[in-house]
């Protein structure tokens, strides 16, 4: 439990599936720091530190980006790990606040790649991609998880439907947030309707490629707004190539902690008021919550029918990556982190979840060959 | 294309690799020796419809497979097998590829 850390304030900029030519990252970016900074009533002046993931601020770094923004800075990081960078960037700001190596660091991510710049980093994400995979057409991320979710669905006796409850619940959270791409309602037949595009994902298992940026700040819980709760870390942690890719992929790193991530917490996976799991992929959301204990009896099939179906776990309650987009995944993870900050402290709008108190948020990704190779997650409460 | 997939097997414990290591996953050692594995059997299977960025865009298959030596590796596939099928495992290039058993 950080004592001297919190998350104090959150900001993202508008998302758009296509970005304007003269709309770079470095655009969505700046947009989500005035947010996030407006939002915790903190003065720029007053960052002393900064945690950035983006794959596309290329050729600048971090350090050029506290430069284009003005920030003199005594902490600074850059994080690589994709759809686990924001969890990975969160636990590093805290650690750093609670430890005094900064007192205000914004953590940031955004990807404004458009849809061909995001083929190429996608055949591009590491050698054995480029050299092994991408020759092939695999398709990028879609043609991994496409292989692990007929594994999935063989293992755990998923139907295609199954994820279609998934994808639909997060629609309808997404219809409540006005920042998400797509807003529509979705019907189980639209559903299995979609276009295939790598059998046996379709078109809404698939995560829409956003230009667009999150910000959260992390500092002491009293730099928090008057009359809002700051939202504490009860616990953090996370995963590194866990099994060298020699599994099959139904596993995240999240199974190599969570058994120690709750007791830590001091809580259990049936406390939880309000999840964000990163979605990349339904098949991935049903993975993490398993490796957290949070699917009785390791039955996916009637979690998903259940709990998901019938609307009684509010699971990535802005929508998800799923409909609101995926601004590149370092970001794609920050939004799952300020909807949980926006639950706890109860600021959701129509989309919030009574007396939310305890919510658990992850991060997976970079898809290394088979799958996935880093994860993380974290229990939030709503301080006081 | 060539016969056969390059593979990678630690000299120290003899456990193969696909792709290349550095430092051996189970002994740690960073002696290696290239050996060749010609056989596998197909896991999962999918066919590749759409390119994200692409409008102009062929369908391919693409398997996750288990070498005879037990490997678990992606090739592409130029014909229509299910899983369970034993192929024959190729490269062209850098690329693994699967196809009938000769």
């Amino acid at each position: 439990m950080f004592k001297n850390a919190a998350i104090v304030g959150v900001g993202q900029s508008a998302y758009t599936r296509h970005p304007q030519p003269d709309q770079s990252v470095h655009v969505f970016m700046r947009d989500a720091v005035v947010a996030a900074l407006g939002d915790a009533g903190i003065d720029a002046r007053d960052v002393d530190g900064m945690a950035v993931a983006s794959f596309s601020l290329v050729p600048d770094t971090a350090v050029d980006l506290a430069w284009r923004l003005g920030l003199s800075l005594r902490w600074l990081l850059q994080d690589t790990n994709g759809g686990s960078s924001a969890m990975n960037m969160l636990g590093h700001a805290l650690r750093g606040v609670e430890t005094g190596a900064a007192s205000v660091i914004l953590v940031l991510g955004g990807d404004a790649t458009g849809l061909a710049g995001y083929g190429k980093v996608a055949a591009n994400f590491n050698l054995a991609t480029r050299d092994h995979l991408a020759p092939l057409g695999h398709g990028g991320p879609n043609g991994v998880y496409a292989l692990v979710t007929s594994r999935q669905m063989k293992k755990y006796g998923l139907e295609k439907s199954d994820y279609g409850h998934i994808a639909i619940a997060q629609r309808a959270w997404a219809a409540k947030n006005p920042h998400a791409v797509y807003r529509a309602p979705m019907t189980m037949d639209e559903y299995l309707n979609a276009p295939l595009v790598a059998d046996p994902l379709s078109r809404y298992d698939c995560v829409p490629v956003v230009a667009g940026a999150q910000a959260i700040i992390v500092a002491h819980p009293d730099r928090a707004p008057r009359g809002r709760a700051p939202v504490a870390v009860r616990a953090i942690r996370a995963s590194f190539n866990y099994d060298n890719q020699e599994g099959d992929g139904l596993q995240t790193g999240i199974s190599t902690f969570a058994a120690e991530l709750w007791p830590t917490a001091g809580v259990r996976p049936d406390d939880v008021d309000v999840a964000s799991i990163y979605d990349d992929y339904p098949t991935m959301v049903l993975a993490q919550l398993n490796d957290l204990g949070m699917i009785a009896g390791n039955d996916l099939a009637r979690f998903a029918r259940r709990d998901i179906g019938e609307r009684r776990f509010p699971l990535n309650t802005w929508g998800g990556m799923l409909s609101a987009g995926q601004p590149g995944g370092p970001a794609g993870g920050l939004n799952g982190i300020s909807e949980a900050v926006l639950q706890l402290q109860h600021r959701a709008g129509e989309r919030q979840v009574k007396d939310a108190r305890l919510a658990v948020t992850t991060g997976y990704g970079m898809t290394m060959y088979r799958y996935g190779g880093t994860a993380a997650a974290a229990v939030l409460e709503r301080g006081k | 294309m060539k016969r056969g997939l390059t593979i990678w097997r630690c000299r120290a414990c003899g456990v193969a690799f696909f792709p290349e290591r550095l430092l051996c996953p189970r002994c740690h050692s960073h002696e290696w020796e290239q050996d060749r594995v010609y056989e596998a059997v197909v896991e999962e299977v999918s066919t590749i419809r759409h390119m994200i960025g692409q409008s102009d865009w062929t369908p391919r298959r693409i398997a996750s497979v288990r070498t005879s030596d037990g490997q678990l590796i992606t090739v592409g596939l130029r014909d229509d097998f299910s899983p369970g099928t034993a192929i024959d495992l190729y490269e062209d290039g850098s690329a693994p590829y699967g196809q009938a058993k000769s």
